[in-house]
């Protein structure tokens, strides 16, 4: 079975941009193929994460992106899973290149999520909430989030600061990213104190709306190596579904994540302790803490300590450093391409191209994208450029 | 499997469902393998499979469990912000989401609340879709 390996990343500007999505989608791909063949001498198969077709009127992006590409009669097709689109494209690359059906497959994501204004995400977002129950209440994204922060600030001793101390630790990560929609510092003043949205939750508790695209090359390890480009193994990956309304979920304890998290390392051969860097969901602060703990790299309640240095964590916690790239906070969070721009932060960590936020020693990532509210769907992929054991 | 000849008067079917809430019953699904409370019905059970699922009738009373006020509202919602929503577990053990008709600053985890229904508004009804026209909204009061 070929051990599937990223072979190479780009991605667009990110941000509010004056770029529709299949443009984007031309910017990302350009740097993902500067220096190699066009995509119709390697690409096999295509696979785009997208989120919702409110923004632009646009499906087909299969179709779509594969054109763009160059690359007429190729299997292609978009994947939806809202904010979990871009790591499920990533799977159904990995996947095709372990089975042996491609030795080449295209894993892309866009969101041109500015187009309609704050509120038209708030709409196009809401969709991913039951319909029946959930979205008749009027829920948003952040709202459903607050409800797990609320039970977690009253399960655990976690503070609105220390929720506020995550956004500031990826807002400062974010600033040593080129890549980032925020690459600047906050202090925790300024998120407690910013407008609320969904109390406990706050404006800078939450990832930004923006517009971006994202392509990762996923290859066999030889077309990697005849290509000349440094690669990434992609050791393994997990996906996990679970209820669709909040209410009826374990609100503290995020089972799909775990069993994502542990899915992937298990195909890995490794354990959380061995993960040195990890790109979470953290769509909303709170996510990041909860996801520290379904992956197991913090006791039960104590992953709000994820923005401390790993000796000032509690007990048990491992010497993982979470969101490197800024996260979805500050790196940003152009839904369908999240999950692909974790596996390029991911890509230039392990591989030496990460400049002034490079993890020094990092060999192994963990990657982390859910889509809904928490595990609705979770999706795990571990990174690594160690041996395999 | 033992749902087959599902029809909309059916309460594991939302039209079904809706219906009998609209009367004022909450109908839940209880598994009759492990117990789990589903809410609302369906034809089978999330926690163990089973599509040996019994409509029972809920107990409208429960706690909040969690809860949150909205100030950035959807579009459809946005004249209703700020609004409380809350999860809220019933005495008969099952958790829904749903409106609170008080204050978030009002509200606390455990506070006792009791599910009522009401006829949807003209803007509610304006983005329902054709089918969900005519389906009653719960919400909850402090008791």
């Amino acid at each position: 079975m070929p051990e599937p390996v990223i072979a190479s990343v780009g991605a667009s500007p990110l941000g509010r941009t004056d770029l529709p999505g299949r443009d984007l989608f031309s910017v990302a791909l350009a740097e993902a193929f500067d220096g190699l063949p066009d995509p119709a001498d390697i690409v096999e198969a295509v696979y785009v994460g997208n989120q919702s077709e409110s923004y632009e009127h646009q499906i087909m992006h299969g179709t779509l992106l594969a054109e763009w590409a160059g690359l007429r009669h190729v299997p292609a097709e978009r994947v939806e899973g809202c904010a979990a689109a871009g790591a499920l494209a990533l799977r159904h690359a990995v996947k095709d290149v372990r089975n042996g059906d491609h030795e080449a497959v295209l894993a892309c994501g866009v969101e041109k999520m500015s187009s309609a204004g704050t509120s038209g995400a708030t709409d196009a977002l809401s969709a991913a909430f039951d319909r029946a129950i959930e979205q008749r209440s009027g829920v948003t994204a952040p709202s459903q989030y607050a409800l797990l922060a609320r039970r977690y600030l009253h399960e655990t001793d976690a503070t609105e600061a220390d929720l506020a101390e995550i956004a500031v630790k990826n807002h400062a990560n974010a600033a040593r990213n080129p890549r980032a929609q925020f690459p600047k510092e906050i202090d925790v003043t300024t998120v407690l104190e910013s407008d609320p949205v969904a109390s406990p939750l706050k404006l800078y508790d939450c990832a930004p709306v923006g517009d971006g695209a994202a392509a990762v090359l996923v290859t066999t390890p030889e077309l990697a190596a005849d290509l000349d480009r440094p690669q990434v193994r992609i050791a393994g990956s997990g996906a996990s579904a679970n209820n669709i309304a909040v209410a009826e979920r374990d609100m503290t304890t995020i089972a799909g994540a775990r069993i994502a998290a542990e899915t992937a390392y298990e195909e890995a051969g490794i354990g959380a302790e061995d993960v040195d860097i990890a790109e979470v969901h953290d769509a909303f602060t709170v996510c990041e803490a909860l996801l520290a703990e379904a992956a197991g790299f913090a006791p039960a309640g104590t992953g709000y300590q994820s923005y401390r240095a790993p000796a000032e964590r509690a007990d048990g916690w491992t010497n993982v450093q979470l969101s490197p790239s800024g996260g979805l906070k500050a790196r940003g969070h152009p839904i369908g391409a999240t999950g692909l721009l974790q596996a390029l932060e991911a890509y230039e960590q392990l591989t030496g191209a990460a400049g002034d936020r490079a993890v020094e020693g990092a060999e192994t990532a963990l990657l982390l994208n859910e889509g809904g509210v928490a595990d609705a769907v979770t999706v795990g992929h571990v990174v690594t450029t160690a041996e395999a054991p | 499997m033992t749902d087959g000849g599902l029809d909309a008067t059916d309460p594991r079917t939302l039209p079904g469902f809706f219906d009998a809430l609209a009367d004022g019953d909450l109908l839940g699904g209880v598994c009759a393998d492990c117990g789990q409370v589903l809410l609302p019905p369906r034809p089978a059970c999330y926690a163990c499979g089973s599509h040996d699922v019994d409509v029972e009738p809920q107990s409208r009373e429960g706690r909040v469990f969690s809860y949150t006020e909205i100030h950035a509202a959807p579009p459809a919602f946005a004249a209703d912000a700020p609004y409380t929503v809350a999860v809220v577990e019933l005495a008969d053990g099952g958790r829904l989401l749903g409106r609170v008709t008080a204050d978030a600053a009002d509200v606390a985890i455990g506070d006792p609340v009791e599910l009522t229904v009401r006829e949807p508004t003209a803007a509610e009804r304006e983005v329902a879709l054709e089918y969900e026209t005519g389906w009653p909204v719960h919400v909850f009061e402090p008791r």
